[in-house]
This record gives structure tokens, sequence and C-alpha cells, in this order.
């Protein structure tokens, strides 16, 4: 019996020693298509970055993800993966409080500012590792919108692109917005007659939210913005979103206490009630791109204009997904990819 | 440094005090060691050892038509080490301690419903190639990671094996908060099922 156990807990042992090993064994560091996990420490937070894709060029696509409290590895799917990767390396960042980062530090080291700065760590960082002579294109959806264009009003001198994909670069404003976008959706899909009472009961939403912004309204139009996306993929307005993302990247429970966390902690701080990047748009001068799908309702596409009309550079391209809402990358992903490669490889 | 010198310092209060309220049975008859699983099966899965000292032993007797009822209440002091990960990244490895008290009823069948409060613990990550920025510099963290004061309450079952060496399993639930992570503190539950030995034990 006891030799029983004893080689049962050998086994189980070994088991555990082996799998650890091949879990922590070196990632392919081929430059053409690297496959590394690193973390970036700074100001008391360790974030992941998780870097694929082909480095021969030296050109990297750092990925700001939305929330706030989103995950970097999310965007690693679809033609992102497949085709961005194979041209460029793309850098999927998880960022303070997000995903897989971690860190010991007080909610006065949770802001927008700080989060800028842990974005230009980053690419500090990528410089040691890779070289000075390498390039970066930053890009940001949705609340990455708004990171993105602090980031570079600290300092755009490092990127050579800045791709803006359905970005909220105005939260402030997006109370208001919500109504209008809303509204505008409800009346359109209610004159084609798909999916009425639904279409109805938003606008009922819409007629009983308050005139000024308070979070349990915000977060009601908020989370109707999102459901209408499936609506309209329903009554193929637009595209069903595909995806072939592996979440297994991340702990689920760990994921969704942070998102709830840090988003709390920047909404608390006046994220929606305070930060506005319109007015500083101009400042950023490098080339810009901006995508954003037609019916995206979440940072409506009202916004995709005025970031275009706002941005200072004089290479500028403002592209509309005619099939997609907020995520153009998922319901339109091919045509996605086309108009990052083009815009990489013209600038790079 | 100033939690392990706390978690010594603890261990070796306990095991005083321990010490001087056992009467009768030796050390190594009150204690028994334990090897098991602890994770969360999806995501992070590992492996830890401990120890159970008994402190204190109650024995109820009721008198039933069909004989003798012994129920026995048992506070133990608990002691474990285990290593977790998640086997398909490199992002969350890390090393746990604890260290508590146990409260354990069982019954007449053997089988034992157990309560766990460890006060003292710790939990340490192993992040992979980690660099840290300070201002434009840049450089390098050896043994990259964090440690997190981390102390749990489980609740769980089991079966004791009367007279035998492998002396009876466990199943539990158990939350630890670990703090300050994040800003905040990151609730983690995990299960744990393993064995108890009793070396002392012939069978």
């Amino acid at each position: 019996m006891k030799k029983i156990i004893l080689s049962k807990v050998k086994i189980a042992v070994l088991i555990v020693i082996v799998l650890n090993v091949f879990s922590c064994s070196k990632d392919d560091d081929n430059i053409n298509d690297l496959g590394e996990t690193i973390f970036v420490r700074h100001k008391n937070a360790d974030m992941a970055a998780y870097i694929h894709g082909n480095a021969s060029e030296k050109v990297f696509l750092i990925i700001l993800h939305g929330g706030p409290g989103g995950s970097g590895w999310q965007y690693r799917k679809n033609t992102i993966k497949s085709k961005i990767e194979k041209n460029n390396a793309v850098v999927y960042f998880d960022q303070r409080g997000s995903g897989n980062s971690q860190g010991s530090y007080s909610e006065a080291d949770v802001s927008v500012d700080i989060m800028a700065e842990d974005v230009l760590a980053l690419v500090k960082v990528l410089k040691a590792k890779y070289g000075d002579d390498s390039r970066f294109f930053l890009m940001g959806h949705s609340w990455g919108g708004t990171l993105g264009p602090a980031t570079l009003l600290k300092n755009q001198e490092d990127f050579l692109g800045w791709i803006d994909v359905d970005g909220a670069h105005d939260p402030k404003g997006s109370y208001n917005e919500y109504k209008i976008a809303l509204k505008k959706m409800a009346d359109e899909q209610v004159a084609l007659g798909n999916n009425i009472d639904y279409w109805k009961a938003v606008l009922d939403l819409v007629k009983n939210v308050g005139p000024d912004y308070n979070e349990d309204d915000f977060y009601k139009m908020n989370r109707e913005a999102y459901r209408a996306e499936e609506k309209l993929a329903d009554d193929k307005v637009i595209n069903k979103p595909i995806s072939d993302d592996n979440g297994s990247q991340y702990n689920f429970f760990t994921n969704t206490w942070n998102a709830n966390r840090i988003q709390s902690i920047l909404v608390k701080k006046g994220l929606f009630q305070k930060v506005s990047f319109t007015n500083r748009l101009h400042e950023i001068t490098i080339p810009s791109l901006v995508l954003w799908g037609k019916y995206d309702i979440g940072v409506p596409t009202v916004y995709a204009q005025e970031a275009y009309d706002n941005l200072g550079s004089n290479q500028k391209e403002l592209f509309i997904f005619e099939k997609s809402a907020h995520s153009p990358m998922d319901t339109e992903p091919d045509l996605f990819a086309e108009k990052v490669i083009d815009f990489i490889n013209l600038h790079k | 440094m100033k939690i392990h010198t706390i978690i010594f310092l603890l261990v070796a209060t306990m095991h005083l005090q321990a010490q001087n309220q056992i009467s009768g049975a030796s050390f190594l008859d009150r204690t028994e060691f334990k090897i098991g699983y602890y994770g969360n099966i999806a995501w992070d899965n590992g492996l830890t050892i401990g120890t159970e000292y008994v402190w204190k032993e109650y024995i109820n007797i009721k008198e039933r038509k069909r004989g003798q009822k012994i129920i026995t209440h048992q506070f133990l002091f608990n002691g474990n080490l285990g290593y977790s990960t998640n086997f398909s990244t490199q992002t969350d490895n890390g090393l746990s301690t604890y260290y508590g008290l146990i409260w354990r009823r069982t019954n007449p069948k053997g089988k034992q419903y157990n309560v766990e409060l460890n006060p003292l613990g710790y939990y340490r990550s192993f992040l992979p190639e980690t660099y840290e920025v300070k201002g434009d510099r840049v450089s390098k963290v050896s043994l990259p990671g964090r440690g997190y004061y981390a102390p749990s309450i489980a609740v769980g079952i089991g079966k004791l094996r009367k007279g035998k060496k492998r002396s009876g399993w466990y199943l539990n639930l158990q939350l630890t908060l670990r703090t300050n992570y994040n800003a905040g503190t990151l609730p983690v539950l995990s299960l744990h099922y393993g064995h108890r030995f009793n070396f002392k034990r012939k069978r």
C-alpha cells in the first residue's frame, strides 16, 4: 500500500514539474515570428506585454485595449493575428490594473495621466530590448482611444502613426451623445421595420434618462449600445462578429475583478465627467488613420468625423466600415487588416 | 523579510503553546502531514504540502439505543506551502504559504467537517522577463514578481482513516484575499483536495 501511494505521489509531482517546465519554456524568439511575454514595471505596477509577429523590420504596432479594464490578448485574433502579425510585430499590452497586470499601489496611482506614462514606459522597454532603431505605431480601440491621445500628447516623437479605432477621445461628451445616437438608430430601425419592439424600448430608455450625467443612466445606455449591436447583427445590418480568440490567457475571475476595479476607480475620478481630448487633438501631428464602424453606438459615429477634423496631422485618413459597429476588427476583419497594413507600410 | 519574521514568531509561539497543553500523545502522534492539489481547475493549478498539529481535542459521547455515538471536535494548527501556475501561460505563477487554525468535527463513521482560518498568509508571484522603468532608465528586474499579504478562510469535508498511515482525505473550498493587489484586495477562490499522512502509525 505504502509503495502504491508513494509511486502515485511521485507521478503527480513529476507531471506538475514537467507541465511547469513546458509552461515556462522560452518562447520562440525568432525575429520573424516573435512570441514573447514580458512585463513592464512602472510606478508600482507590473504590466504584461505579449509581443507577436514579424519584427524583422523592427516595426511594432502597440495596441491599447478598450474598457477601461479590457485586456491586450483579446485583440490577438482574426486578421490581426493572421495578417497584421505577418506584416509587422504586434504588442498586446495589458494596461495598469487590467488583464494579467498586477502591482501594489493606491487609487492615487490610477489616472489617465499615469496610464499614459505606462505606455511610454512600454516604448522605452521595447527600445531597450529590440534596439533604439525600433519604430512604433500606436492603435487605440474604444477606451484605448482615450489613452492613445493622452499618450501622444505627452510624447509623440517615438511614434510613426496613430490608428484610432472607434476611439473615445471625448468620454465627457459621451453621455449626451449616447442619447442622440441611440434615438437616431432606434428611429432608423423602426422605420425599416427591424426589431420594432426592441427599438421602441430603446426610445423609452432614452426618454427616461436624466438630462445631465449620472452613473446609473450612463451605464444603462452603455449596456444598451452593446445590446443594440446584437440586434443589428440579427437583422443583418452589420456583420456578425467573428472571433478565433483563445481566452485561456486570462483567469476569468481575476480578469473580471481587475476590470471592475480599474473602471470604477477611473469613473469615480471623473472619467465620464471631466476627461476630453477634443480640444487638444490638433496637437497630434503624426500621420493618423481614423477607422470607425458606421453603426457604432458604443462610441457614436459622430466622433469619427470629429476626430478626423480635429487631428493636427496633414497626413490623415478617415475610413468608415459599412457593415460594422463598435469593433470592425471582428465584423470586417479582412478590410480592417488591409487598412491597417496599408497605413503602416505607407508610413513606416 | 518582515512577513517571514512574523510567520516564524507565530509558528514558534503556537508550537510552544501547543506543547504546553498536550498530555500523553507524542509530537508525531499529534502531527499529520498533507499533500494535495489546489487551484481553480480551469486556470490555476498547483500542488500544496502542509502539516497539521492537534492543539486541543474534545470528545462528546452520546448514549443512543444502538450504543455510543462519539463526536470528536479538534482544534489544529495548520501550515501550508504551495506552488500554482497557469499551464498555458507564463503569467500566473506563484508560491503561497499560510498558517492558522482548523476546527474539525469527526463523526463515528469518520466523516469530517473542516473550517480553516488562516490569518497569516503570503503569496509571491513569479513573472517572466521584467523590465523596470524609472525616468529614462530601463533595467532588467532579477527574480521578478511581487509579494502580497494573503489571509484565507476555508470550509470543507473529509474522511478519517483511523489508525492508518494515510490517515484521511480533505476537500476544501478556500477564499484567499490577496492584498494590496492592483489598488485593492483580490478575492481568490480555490479548491483544495489532498490526503493526510501520519508517519508514526504502522499501517
